[in-house]
């Protein structure tokens, strides 16, 4: 598929897209998370797009999963109401104070503790320790 | 600024208005068994040492049974919560795999049959199964199956399900209700399904004197649901005590999550998910790859967690697209043609959610973490960190000419 963003155009590979953006919508309605980390490296590994078409454009395919998996939790029963309301301004703090402690850190640091504090909460999941 | 602190309260002050609202109601819902009546000839009486309880505690019960007779005790909740198990498991003739689901709403929040202290031993022997422990084996072996009640009456609904349904989002066809028997049985594989372990369906305190006199404890958890418990002494089906009602109250700031169908402190959900995205938007990815496990780790089910926390980033999702579509920065051919195959996705993930099991959920999140990280150790390596330096100039650039074009529109529109 061809695309056109701000006067260039890309080639579009959607033979990786559609497959790869199909099986993190249905890992990520699955447990819960945003596929955003996924999404990125596979528009710009798998797809070849430069980093400016992805910001937007991936922030949108992935609200169609958000939308969708939000209404199915809810239709399932899933969704506690209650429960809602007290992380939701949670989140809404954290995304506030995020973005103005990220302009203190090393951002190479910040990932590689990020990295390792994932893998022990993999390991502990996985029964490991 | 300004806006969004006022937006900020607003949304609090509902929050804990709807939140007080619901407790007020919840304690108002009545739902007691009508109590049946014994024969005078061989009464059981029992007695709690406390009719009311606040945020849980302990119920000391004692009373007395006919002598030399076995006396089981259950507790439940007259709150209700979901219970759910796929079974998958291939016929031990056929070996075929029936695929059936089978669901409940009416599996109390809290269930406890307390076993006489001799058959501890049945208890121990079953924890050291791990995993594999089952509850209608130590039924059977403690001579409990005639005072397994409360549970064994609940409504359960079950689906034949097929790949293919799973795949459309279909819980499948319904199936005709079970005999009694059958649903007694598969009742006992949903106690196991939403209590885990054997301690907490189990306990073996119940004390019996030579005389009948017995004595026993219950302890209700700090978590658990508001409301009424009823407690019921038992020696056979037909000899029961009347139930007994206790009531367990709680007040502000523990609120109860329907639900997930437990009582928690307001302030550390919000703690923990502030600290959790605040930490989420300093690696560049979202919350919930961390709040998740953590949530599932910490007891709540994961249907639960799964279906709760994903509605959380709509609203940062939406605040996104608006501010880039405001600058014109999104391919909508491209964002729109992948988001029809994620609208497909998005549909059949939650799906999933319900048929796996605990362990299953988080086995396949293990994974995708231990994928996640290497995605992040990647984003670390300094090939990458040069490639990305070059893309975040022309990012930064694009971005700059098109706030500036979205500028100018503006003021050409006034």
């Amino acid at each position: 598929m061809r695309i056109e963003f701000w006067g260039q155009e890309f080639k579009a590979n959607l033979f990786i897209g559609i497959p790869g953006a199909f099986l993190i919508a249905v890992v990520s309605s699955m447990f819960g998370f945003g596929g955003g980390p996924f999404m990125v490296p596979l528009m710009a590994v798998g797809m070849r797009l430069p980093m400016y078409v992805i910001v937007g454009s991936s922030l949108l395919a992935i609200f169609f999963n958000t939308l969708m998996g939000t209404f199915r939790h809810y239709g399932f029963g899933n969704f506690d109401l209650i429960f809602f309301l007290i992380m939701f301004p949670g989140a809404i703090l954290g995304g506030y104070l995020g973005p103005k402690i990220a302009k203190k850190l090393n951002p190479v640091i910040v990932k590689r503790v990020a990295c390792l504090g994932l893998l022990i909460l993999a390991l502990q999941l996985l029964g490991v320790f | 600024m300004k806006n969004f602190l006022k937006f900020l309260t607003v949304l609090m002050i509902l929050s804990v208005f709807s939140v007080t609202v619901y407790s007020q109601t919840s304690t108002e819902k009545k739902d007691s068994e009508p109590p049946k009546e014994a024969s005078p000839a061989d009464k059981i009486i029992v007695q709690v040492d406390k009719n009311q309880l606040s945020g849980g505690g302990k119920i000391i019960i004692t009373g007395k049974a006919p002598a030399g007779r076995d006396v089981y005790i259950e507790v439940w909740s007259e709150k209700t919560v979901r219970a759910a198990r796929l079974d998958a498991d291939p016929d031990p003739k056929t070996g075929k795999r029936p695929y059936i689901f089978y669901m409940t709403d009416e599996m109390p929040g809290f269930y406890r049959l307390i076993l006489p202290e001799k058959y501890k031993s049945i208890l121990e022997e079953e924890k050291a199964k791990g995993k594999k422990w089952s509850v209608s084996e130590i039924i059977k072996k403690s001579g409990a199956d005639a005072v397994y009640g409360y549970p064994a009456k609940i409504k359960i609904d079950r689906y034949q399900t097929t790949l293919w349904e799973s795949i459309i989002g279909s819980r499948g066809t319904k199936l005709e209700p079970m005999d009694e028997k059958e649903n007694k049985r598969r009742s006992m594989q949903l106690l196991k399904a939403r209590f885990r372990t054997v301690g907490n369906v189990f306990s073996s305190n119940l004390k019996i004197e030579e005389d009948g006199t017995f004595k026993a404890s219950v302890e209700l958890p700090e978590n658990a649901a508001p409301g009424k418990y009823f407690v019921v002494a038992k020696v056979d089906k037909d000899l029961k005590s009347e139930p007994l009602v206790v009531q367990n109250d709680i007040s502000f700031p523990s609120v109860y999550l329907p639900n997930a169908g437990r009582t928690v402190n307001v302030l550390w959900p919000f703690l923990l998910t502030a600290a959790i995205t605040t930490f989420g938007v300093l690696m560049g990815a979202g919350g919930g790859f961390i709040l998740n496990p953590i949530l599932v780790m910490l007891g709540l089910p994961h249907t639960v967690v799964a279906g709760t926390v994903m509605p959380t980033v709509l609203f940062s999702q939406g605040t996104g697209i608006y501010n880039y579509s405001r600058i014109n920065f999104i391919s909508l051919k491209l964002g729109i043609t992948l988001g029809i195959a994620m609208l497909v996705g998005g549909f059949i993930g939650p799906k999933l959610t319900e048929l796996i099991t605990l362990e299953q959920y988080k086995f396949l999140f293990g994974w995708v973490l231990i994928i996640l990280a290497a995605l992040m150790f990647w984003q670390t390596t300094p090939k990458y960190l040069e490639k990305n330096k070059k893309e975040q100039a022309i990012l930064k650039e694009f971005k700059k000419r098109a706030e500036e074009a979205a500028k100018k529109k503006a003021e050409g529109g006034k």
